[in-house]
């Protein structure tokens, strides 16, 4: 399995098969076809989103804008659906019978965050929206070459070819090939059923440098989480001054790979519509608002503390997983540039 | 598929009104093995919903000793309570539940208990007050301190009056100052005020509390005046859910899910949380 490779000019190849077997093939791509500001710099204007031909693919990006999360778990999906009328009012669950969906250009962050996702949507009870959906997914990392001044992957101790949530990973090599390594047995198995596009080659490829990621030398995550465990930390005044800037956007926790909170809702006429389940954030002032008016976290620093909290303390401690992956996404797409690094260093200096 | 957020279906068989905009519905689940097989414990809750309206969390305000059917209790005030109000006998609408953890009561045996609530926080006691009263023999001396803004704000008013006539209950009414009408017979005064004039010994108790969260931080304080400790003391934290099955990400409290880990704890317990209610 080791020598197995994937030339580039075959994933057209890849992605007829799977779309005529019925699959969905997601990969970095530009749908709008806007230019990108500066020459060389393409990184902001790719996602991940369903393409029909090689020609679609971005090949040379640091990062999507969003993350795949939305392929497990859909920033909207219907849950159940109900009719009122003459006969009395009814309500039927929803199934779920998604498609296999390849993740191409995944890249290993995001993949670290499967097994987040994963983890709260499954302890004790088990979310089958999510489950189906990301039992079919087959995610296809490609390992990071480049990296920009947002990513910190090495800081949580990731790495820019860390193998963790991906099936296969795919590292490129300097003539035009992918060197393949099934990660999962449902990588091995993908191989094995696409074994004429998958190439074998003799001697060993050469691979190109992976991307020189630095840890932040002031960070220390272990430490930040045994501050966080200490409840008297909570009325630090340095969370008011740490995210005195934050407009409560959200725009993190939508980028965010693991930020999994969602709100339901129904939608629909009179007579008939659908329970959906919605992304949601909390950074948003509704969104721990009780019906008296009473909020128990009624000023943006306590939302910002929150979702801070959840990534270095609630998820390592209560799931055993991951809360950040150092994607960067969060200081990318932030408004105000509150940098979640540079307040992970302030914690780590106390 | 098994869908967590399915819920049953219910038909409402009565309705009570108990103070302005504040109704308690009887629920029958229409399915007839869900009718037979459905239980709870006492201080669990449910996602109520109106189809087209929405989901909204509350506890089960009936006892579990009364089979068959179960009591929510609702202040009409946003989009689901508003559907809620607007439903009748004999309409359909949905729950999903019961979650969370429940008042350990069996623990409680031989105990003398002291309930005190505040307005409409009374819907989640009442259904331990009944339970406990449905196995009478089981506790010492049982002590209810209410209270409510006003005369007409007191939720249960047909309970409140068979519970004073009850020998072997000891129950203590109260409205806000200036919420008292002219034939008003109970104290005048805030909830905790009221609970240290009654003066229940903590000898051998147990209280339970709920109601708005500034009338529980001085309940607490009252107790602990009176020699109540923490552990002494239980309430229900109620904060806003979603979804009840701990992955919709807004009523942790801390690193603690309420709605999976709650939403019943000690005041030993709420005082070791993070301060983020």
């Amino acid at each position: 399995m080791a020598n197995k490779l994937l030339k580039k000019e075959n994933i057209g190849k890849l992605i007829e098969a799977l779309n005529n077997e019925g699959s969905v093939f997601v990969a970095p791509t530009n749908p709008t076809s806007i230019p990108p500001l500066k020459k060389g710099d393409t990184g902001g204007f790719v996602v991940y989103a369903p393409v029909a031909k090689a020609e679609e693919i971005m090949f040379d990006y640091i990062i999507p804008r969003n993350s795949f999360k939305e392929f497990l778990f859909p920033q909207t999906e219907p849950i159940a659906a109900f009719t009122i009328g003459k006969e009395g009012v009814d309500m039927k669950g929803v199934e779920v019978n998604p498609k296999e969906t390849v993740i191409f250009g995944s890249r290993p962050c995001d993949a670290a965050s499967v097994a987040s996702l994963r983890a709260v949507f499954n302890w004790d009870f088990k979310d089958e929206f999510y489950n189906r959906r990301e039992d079919k997914a087959v995610v296809m990392t490609v390992a990071c070459t480049k990296a920009d001044d947002s990513c910190f992957c090495t800081t949580v101790n990731l790495t820019p070819d860390t193998p963790n949530g991906s099936d296969i990973l795919l590292r490129e090599t300097t003539d035009g090939y992918y060197a393949v390594e099934a990660i999962t047995d449902k990588g091995k198995k993908f191989i094995e059923r696409f074994a004429n596009i998958f190439s074998s080659k003799p001697q060993a490829p050469s691979l190109q440098p992976i991307a020189d990621v630095k840890p932040i030398a002031g960070i220390d995550v272990k430490k930040i989480k045994e501050w966080l465990k200490d409840t008297k930390h909570y009325e630090n005044p340095l969370w008011q001054e740490l995210a005195r800037k934050c407009i409560g956007c959200g725009a993190c926790t939508f980028a965010c790979p693991t930020c999994h909170c969602f709100d339901i809702v129904d939608e629909g006429s009179a007579y008939e519509g659908e329970r959906i389940k919605n992304w949601d954030a909390c950074q948003f002032e509704f969104f721990t608002l009780h019906t008296s008016g009473y909020n128990p976290r009624d000023t943006q620093y306590k939302r910002w503390r929150n979702r801070f909290m959840c990534k270095f303390n609630f998820y390592p401690s209560k799931f055993s997983s991951r809360g950040c992956v150092g994607c960067g996404r969060c200081i990318r797409v932030c408004p105000v540039r509150l940098d979640i690094t540079e307040v992970m260093e302030e914690i780590s200096k106390l | 598929m098994d869908n967590i957020y399915l819920p049953y279906l219910a038909t409402i068989e009565d309705i009570y009104e108990e103070a302005p905009d504040v109704r308690t519905f009887k629920l029958v689940f229409k399915d007839e093995k869900v009718r037979e097989t459905f239980s709870f414990k006492t201080g669990q809750f449910g996602l109520y919903s109106v189809f087209g309206a929405g989901e909204s969390t509350f506890c089960i305000a009936s006892s579990p000793t009364h089979r068959g059917y179960i009591q929510c209790t609702f202040r009409k005030s946003g989009r689901v309570t508003g559907g809620l109000s607007d439903l009748g006998i004999g309409d359909t609408m949905g729950f999903r539940g019961p979650y969370g953890n429940w008042f350990p009561i069996d623990e409680w045996k031989g105990k003398n208990l002291v309930f005190i609530a505040g307005g409409i926080g009374l819907p989640p006691v009442r259904s331990v007050i009944w339970n406990c009263l449905d196995r009478r023999k089981d506790f010492g001396d049982i002590t209810i301190v209410y209270g409510a803004k006003s005369v007409a704000d007191l939720v249960y008013k047909n309970e409140l009056s068979h519970w004073s006539e009850m020998s072997d209950i000891k129950l203590v009414q109260t409205v806000d100052p200036g919420g008292e009408t002219p034939d008003w017979k109970g104290k005048i005064g805030f909830v905790p005020t009221v609970l240290e004039q009654a003066t229940p010994s903590p000898k051998d108790a147990i209280a339970i509390t709920c109601g708005p969260p500034i009338m529980i931080k001085f309940v607490l304080q009252a107790l602990n005046k009176l020699g109540f400790s923490d552990e002494q003391v239980y309430t229900t934290l109620e904060n806003k859910m979603k979804c009840g099955v701990g992955k919709c990400g807004r009523c942790n409290v801390g690193d603690i899910y309420i709605c999976k880990e709650g939403p019943v704890y000690t005041a030993a317990e709420v005082k070791r949380m993070y301060n983020d209610f």
